[in-house]
Formats: C-alpha cells, sequence, structure tokens
C-alpha cells in the first residue's frame, strides 16, 4: 500500500517528467556535439568582435535614443489609457457588474497576448517607423497595467471617498481627491517596472522593422561586422543598465517619500 | 485662562511656517517632476515624428487587413510544418526552463549569505547573475546563432541561459529566508555542506523554486516565440512570414492556434503550481 502511495506521489510523475524532458530534447533536436563544436567558434566571435569599433557610436547613439523615447513613450500611453480602463475594472469606482466583468475580461485576454503578435499586427497596420513601436507597446502594457490599477484601486482605504461622498462630492472629485493619492505610490512603481519590460521589448522592435537600436545590431551581425556589432552590443547593455538605474532610484524616492508622509 | 499676545504671535508665526512647509514640497515634489516629464514627452513625440493624423492614416488599412483575415485559412494548420513548430515552441520553453532552473539552483548555492561564508565569493556569483539578468535576450540569440547555428536548438539554449539570472536571483532570495535553525542543529551534528543542502534547504525552498520555475515558463513561452523571428525555430517564424508575405488568412489560422496552445500550457501550469505547492504547504 505504501509502495502504491510512493508510486503515485513521486514515481510515476517523475517518469512522466523525464519522458517529457526527452520528447523534448528530441523536438528541439538536441545535439551536444554541436554545442561543443561550437565553443571554438564562440571563442573565435569574441575575439573577432575585440577591439569593438567605436567609430559607429555617432551612427548608434540617435537610434539608441530613439529606443529608449519609443519606450517611454509607449509605456506613458499606455499608463494613460490602463489608467482609465482600471477605473471601469475596480468594483468601488465603477458599480456596474455587467461592465466591469467585460472589462475585467477583455484585459485578461489582452495579457495573454503574446507581445510578438501584438507588436506584428500594430507594424503591419501602420507601416514601419517608430509610430508602429509605441502603438505596441502601449497596447501590450494595457493588458498587465490595467489589471495592477483595478487592483490597487480596489484595495483603497474606502473611508475618505465615503466622507467626500458624503459632504456631496461629483464621482471626478472622489477619484481626484479620495482614490488617486492612495493608489499614486504603487500606481508609480507598476508603471516603472512596466518602463523596464517595455525598454526590452522595444530593442526588438528594431528587428520586427519599427527603428531603433535592435535593427543596427541584427544589421551588423548579418552583414559580419561582429566588431561593430560589438559596440552596438555595448550601447545596449549600458542603455538597459542606466534605465534600470534610474527607474530604481525614481521608485525608491517616490514610494519613499510617498510613505513618509 | 486667556491667551497672551505671545502665543498669538507664536501662532502665526508657526502657521507661516506651515504655509512655507506646504508650498515648497508641492513644487518641489509635484510640479518640478511634472514638468520634467511633459518636456521629455514633448521632445520623444517630436524626435519620433508621431502625429495622431498616422493613426487615421492607419485604419482604412487596419479594416482591409481584418478583412483580409477572414474567414482564417484553417487548411495551413494541416501543414506537418505547423504543427510541429507549435510543439517546438513548447520543447523550448519547457528544457530551456529546466536546464536554465538546474544551472540558476547551482548558482544560486554560492551567491546565498546562508550556505556561503565568504564575502567576495557570494559578491562575485550575485554579480554574476546581475549582470546575466541586464542582458536581453535578443543579444543571447544572436551570438549563440552564430555559434551553433539557426535551429530550434539554438532557441533552446538562448531560452536556458536567459532564465538563469531572473530564477538565480529568486532562489539566491529563497535560499537567504530559510529559517537557520535546521541548518545549525544538522550542522552541530557533523553534517556535509551537501547533506545540509538536502535535509535542511531543500525542503524549505522547494515550493518558491516550482512556483518561481513555473511563472518564468509562461514567461518563456513568450520569448520563444519572439525566437522564431530571428532564426530560433518555433512557430513565432511561421506568424512573421506569413505576415510578412501579406498571407494574413494564414497568419490568423497559426496564431489562433498559438494562442490555445499558450493559453492550454499555462492553465497545465497554474494547475501545477497550485497542485505542488499546496501539497507542500500541507506536509
Amino acid at each position: 500500500m505504501r509502495l502504491l502511495k510512493r508510486y503515485k506521489t513521486y514515481i510515476l510523475p517523475s517518469f512522466i517528467f523525464l519522458m517529457l524532458l526527452w520528447g523534448s530534447a528530441i523536438i528541439t533536436q538536441v545535439e551536444l556535439h554541436t554545442l561543443f563544436a561550437g565553443i571554438p567558434r564562440g571563442v573565435n566571435l569574441l575575439l573577432s568582435m575585440f577591439p569593438p569599433d567605436l567609430s559607429v557610436m555617432p551612427e548608434l547613439l540617435y537610434p539608441a535614443l530613439e529606443t529608449v523615447q519609443i519606450a517611454f513613450v509607449g509605456t506613458v500611453l499606455g499608463i494613460c489609457i490602463a489608467l482609465f480602463v482600471g477605473m471601469f475594472a475596480a468594483s468601488n469606482v465603477n458599480k456596474n457588474r455587467i461592465l466591469r466583468e467585460i472589462t475585467r475580461g477583455l484585459l485578461s485576454a489582452e495579457r495573454a497576448l503574446p507581445d510578438l503578435i501584438v507588436l506584428l499586427f500594430f507594424v503591419t497596420i501602420v507601416g514601419l517607423g517608430a509610430f508602429p513601436g509605441v502603438m505596441g507597446l502601449a497596447f501590450s502594457s494595457l493588458g498587465m497595467l490595467g489589471k495592477l490599477f483595478a487592483d490597487a484601486i480596489e484595495e483603497i482605504d474606502p473611508r475618505p471617498s465615503e466622507a467626500i461622498a458624503a459632504v456631496g462630492a461629483t464621482r471626478l472629485q472622489i477619484i481626484r481627491f479620495a482614490i488617486l493619492p492612495q493608489v499614486w505610490p504603487s500606481l508609480i512603481a507598476n508603471s516603472l517596472f512596466r518602463f523596464e519590460i517595455n525598454i526590452r521589448a522595444s530593442i526588438f522592435l528594431g528587428v520586427v522593422g519599427a527603428g531603433g537600436i535592435g535593427f543596427n545590431l541584427i544589421m551588423h551581425m548579418r552583414q559580419l561586422e561582429y566588431q561593430q556589432a560589438m559596440s552596438a552590443i555595448l550601447v545596449i547593455l549600458f542603455m538597459v543598465v542606466i534605465c534600470e538605474r534610474i527607474s530604481d532610484v525614481l521608485r525608491k524616492r517616490i514610494i519613499g517619500a510617498e510613505v513618509l508622509k | 485662562m486667556s491667551y497672551s499676545l505671545f502665543d498669538l504671535d507664536q501662532s502665526t508665526k508657526n502657521l507661516k511656517q506651515k504655509k512655507n512647509k506646504l508650498y515648497t514640497p508641492i513644487f518641489r515634489r509635484i510640479l518640478l517632476p511634472g514638468i520634467v516629464l511633459m518636456l521629455a514627452l514633448g521632445w520623444s513625440v517630436f524626435a519620433l515624428r508621431i502625429r495622431p493624423g498616422h493613426f487615421f492614416d492607419g485604419l482604412p488599412h487596419f479594416f482591409n487587413l481584418v478583412s483580409e483575415m477572414f474567414p482564417p485559412n484553417w487548411e495551413v494548420l494541416t501543414r506537418g510544418r505547423v504543427l510541429f513548430s507549435v510543439l517546438e515552441v513548447l520543447s523550448m520553453a519547457f528544457l530551456g526552463t529546466f536546464i536554465g532552473g538546474l544551472c540558476a539552483f547551482l548558482l544560486a548555492l554560492p551567491a546565498s549569505g546562508s550556505l556561503s561564508q565568504s564575502g567576495s565569493i557570494r559578491a562575485f556569483f550575485k554579480g554574476i547573475l546581475a549582470f546575466e539578468r541586464s542582458i536581453p535576450s535578443l543579444i543571447i540569440a544572436l551570438l549563440l546563432i552564430v555559434v551553433i547555428g539557426l535551429g530550434p536548438f539554438t532557441g533552446l539554449v538562448t531560452v536556458a541561459i536567459g532564465s538563469i539570472g531572473m530564477l538565480g536571483k529568486m532562489f539566491g532570495d529563497a535560499i537567504e529566508n530559510v529559517d537557520p535553525k535546521p541548518l545549525e542543529s544538522l550542522k552541530s551534528t557533523g553534517a556535509t555542506k551537501i547533506q545540509i543542502i538536502r535535509y535542511a534547504v531543500l525542503p524549505q525552498v522547494i515550493p518558491s523554486f516550482i512556483a518561481n520555475t513555473l511563472f518564468r515558463f509562461d514567461i518563456n513561452l513568450r520569448v520563444a516565440l519572439f525566437l522564431g523571428v530571428i532564426g530560433g525555430g518555433g512557430i513565432g517564424f511561421e506568424i512573421h512570414l506569413a505576415m510578412s508575405l501579406f498571407r494574413y488568412a494564414d497568419a490568423l489560422a497559426i496564431t489562433a492556434l498559438t494562442l490555445t496552445v499558450i493559453w492550454f500550457a499555462e492553465k497545465v501550469s497554474d494547475y501545477l503550481r497550485k497542485k505542488i505547492i499546496g501539497k507542500e504547504i500541507l506536509q
């Protein structure tokens, strides 16, 4: 009996798990000798990347800036829409249950949609350039931010809004003076988090033709200009780290200040 | 009791101070950041040459696109290549997460304070994990394509390497937060390091490990989709191809299939998370 229980809880799941691993290895054509054969090639690649060709830096700075700008504008646009939609999805702002459930359903459907599909879709509609990137990032931020905002709004202390509703405040005044001050810190923290995700997505946008530094990187790699590609990699790493630092500092400052109040 | 003139003077002074205190923070905390944000936004919009008109120019194109997408061309799914590509994405994410998690675990052990005594070793491994976390998967994939070549195996290795940084940090945090008492009692009975890890650390951290790994699996499904576009194998390539060849009806059918499979995989991972963590907590 004990053996059977043991079989059911440990041996059978492990067996299935191992079989799945094995099957995945076959499907993805795992060949360890390719990997080992790749090691000298990898060393060669890294050697041919050094020293990075810094003379292309001036050409890289503008696309790098463009990448940050796309992420920034996309995030801000996403925040504006998500804030509006989040209000509709929060039970203490929107009393209409059917409308609320529909909004929540749409938000979770958007979250399930992979960013790649959203971005490809917008590139196809709006054409190449920065604008489809901005729209795509805004739309793909909407699902996550809308849900997080709605949850933050639902968790607020209801007393301030009841108090000012009792003295005859309008719906807009309640949102402005009782709800926004309470959700402000979590809203900013979530937005900064999404900005960090969008920076990475924005690098990828260059690959599907929406401008930015990703395009320069993939172009240099394809033309086998490894020293130039290394410069692009350095610029990207620098950009990502700086943006993360800035958003870290801002998050600490803003949330710290709000908590102290 | 009566208020003296001095008291009144004092209270107006306080009021004035309060007033000053009230106004400077408003400028420093709301007005100044607001102005900076607006300027940055305006500059970006100007530099990117975004016009709202662009959007309305695209609208007719949008309706065209939608009308061309319907009805979706389901026949494309009967092509063996497409179904196999979906399996490729699933396998890449599954095996990649597993291998990445394994490497992350091995790196997290020396990076956490409760197991490694030497501060410099800890800082070194923490540094590796932090550095790895900030490398975008795109760079890893492009380098690996040169090293290994095109194909799903490249995607697999990219997914694995890309998971190490995040999982390593999460595992390290979990290991640092374990209850130190079982560790100390094992140590006092003369257990080796491996025995301590096996009997005192692992039982405490396994639920959080599994939850984090399953979370990363969800992310990796999406990463694996992206990799198809740059030649890492998988269904992302088919979607990108269909879109760029203007075969929108094919694209919609493939997208629908992909969404269903991803949705299903996420449900399974949700179910497993609940089942395994629930069981561990009950123990």
